[in-house]
């Protein structure tokens, strides 16, 4: 897998390999906090900078301290450590230097940790034997697939005010339906690049 | 007319109070066929204009007319029986909900019935073009309120459903078309008579490096799914559509060029992947796609910049799927992405025209 170019495995991780509507991770945030356009950028916006960040900082550890030591069975472990260390510390320093990013992200950024689509990517890093290069792109490629998907699963929830929709499949049943078709839809891209 | 019209009148109590009222908006259907509603509309969409809702369906059928008659000249009598099926599975959901919910039938499905069994392979097993449709209406239209408040193109949702379903029945029922003078007009050709079984559709053969003849693919004689192969056809019924301002001609504009464009680059640089530009315009379902499938007004882009923008990425989604993925067509998934995009689309138009207002002051 270590001859994959870090390009094509962008390309893949966005389209593809979506890691929210092909392995269907992150939905919590996903349906929780699609109802408006905005909310959803800013969000979109945190996952793929956490995302990136962490798979990098993760790589580095994994490699560097959790085998070396023999300690490979802590992984989850150290990976949900490192990602709610990671996203306190950008916290403070965005609440620090930048008030207004960090009141336009609000909420959002400490619901993040428990995203599982991150703690996704960082594991998919690890099974599928990327180089550095490579887990930076992954990482990139995942978090603005999730943006993407959550963009416009909002978009669509913002027309489907004007929709009419069965009592019992008001709210959330909805969504999932209409995850659904986008997962369909997506699935048009299968076979352009592939990654495991 | 007034025989029927009588009668109309003489059952009409039954179905508003009597014992059959659960079955009132299948007696309304029937009655507004024939005749024309006294009552003002209820449901969205409202259009203050001559051509409504019912309107703008029949002249999508009518500019479909074309398309049909040479399915029916290629592929024979096995179209009647798909159109049937079609109607029949997909009216029955309509009508359930229609009961369900104590809503009348929408007008929308006389299109979605037609289109349905345009685009699938003509040698379909007919329980596949049911499924299909009945998904297609159920979760494309119906879980949404139905016509004029769906987000995605009920048609392509079931044909999306049945190539991700059964994707090895969808590559392997077409049918060859007829290459006689008479057409297959009064014959019955399925899949159990081999002969007239085909491998594959142009699409898939250029693949291979085989390509068929453009003149073959503008008059139709081609393997492929039984509304799409002819060309002229399409393009007869398109342009009406364009002149009647049924369907818009920024969102074919937008795809056709885009299509041609990218292509025409892409053609250059890997030949070996994405064929000459006009030969691909007329292939496979594109045209079809882009006269009658993406200008659906409920699930395209309400802006006119968002539609620009809505069929230049239907255009190149399409080369990109043609060319570099495992799938052979791609205008489905191209549509369908379309559709997801729609919204967003429109909010960017949106955001874009407040922001020059509040530069302007």
């Amino acid at each position: 897998m270590t001859e994959t170019s870090a390009w094509v495995i962008f390309i893949a991780a966005i389209f593809t390999n979506n890691i929210l509507l092909t392995n269907f991770l992150g939905m919590c945030s996903f349906i929780a906090c699609s109802g408006q356009i905005r909310t959803s950028i800013g969000l979109g916006t945190a996952v793929i900078f956490v995302m990136t960040m962490t798979t990098m900082l993760n790589y580095v550890i994994y490699h560097f301290v959790l085998v070396p030591f023999g300690l490979v069975h802590l992984q989850f472990i150290v990976f949900i450590a490192v990602i709610a260390a990671f996203v306190q510390l950008v916290e403070m320093f965005v609440e620090r230097f930048s008030p207004r990013l960090y009141f336009a992200l609000g909420i959002f950024l400490p619901l993040i940790t428990v995203n599982c689509a991150i703690l996704g990517a960082s594991l998919f890093m690890i099974i599928r034997n990327y180089s550095f290069i490579q887990s930076v792109g992954f990482g990139l490629g995942a978090g603005i697939g999730w943006a993407v998907a959550i963009v416009m699963l909002a978009g669509l929830r913002q027309k489907m005010r004007y929709s009419n929709v069965p009592q019992p499949f008001q709210g959330v049943a909805i969504s999932m339906v209409v995850t659904g078709v986008l997962a369909m839809a997506f699935m048009g891209f299968a076979g352009m690049v592939s990654i495991q | 007319m007034k025989v029927l019209l009588k009668v109309f009148e003489a059952v009409r109590p039954t179905f508003e109070q009597g014992k059959l009222k659960a079955f009132k908006p299948l007696y309304e259907a029937m009655e507004n066929f024939f005749f024309a509603p006294s009552t003002t509309t209820t449901t969205a969409p409202h259009v203050r204009d001559p051509l409504d809702v019912k309107r703008l369906m029949s002249m999508v059928i009518i500019a479909l007319l074309p398309s049909i008659a040479a399915s029916f000249y290629f592929f024979g009598l096995r179209m009647v029986a798909m159109i049937i099926v079609s109607y029949a599975a997909g009216g029955a959901v309509e009508v359930i909900f229609a009961i369900v919910r104590k809503e009348n039938i929408n007008e929308g499905f006389l299109v979605t019935g037609m289109l349905f069994p345009l685009i699938l392979p003509p040698a379909l097993p007919l329980w596949m073009v049911g499924l299909g449709v009945a998904f297609g209406v159920f979760v494309g239209k119906e879980l949404f309120g139905g016509t004029g408040r769906n987000l995605f193109n009920p048609a392509l949702v079931g044909r999306c459903f049945l190539s991700l379903a059964y994707p090895k029945t969808m590559s392997a029922s077409w049918l060859e078309p007829s290459r006689d003078l008479a057409g297959r007009l009064l014959q019955y050709v399925d899949a159990s008579s081999v002969d007239a079984l085909s491998s594959a559709t142009p699409l898939a053969l250029a693949k291979q490096g085989e390509f068929a003849s453009l003149s073959h693919q503008l008059f139709g004689s081609v393997s492929g799914s039984a509304g799409e192969t002819s060309a002229i056809a399409i393009i007869l019924g398109g342009v009406f559509l364009l002149l009647t301002r049924v369907a818009n001609w920024r969102t074919v504009v937008g795809i056709l060029g885009s299509f041609a464009l990218l292509g025409g680059v892409l053609h250059y640089a890997h030949p070996e992947k994405v064929g000459p530009v006009l030969w691909h315009l007329c292939a496979g379902g594109l045209l079809f796609g882009a006269f009658f499938m993406a200008t659906d007004p409920v699930s395209s882009p309400i802006s006119n910049a968002g539609k620009w923008c809505y069929g230049i990425m239907i255009g190149c989604v399409t080369v990109l799927i043609r060319g570099f993925t495992g799938y052979v067509e791609g205008v489905t998934f191209a549509i369908l992405l379309g559709n997801i995009f729609a919204p967003i689309l429109d909010e960017m138009v949106i955001a874009v025209r407040i922001r020059r207002l509040r530069s302007e002051g």
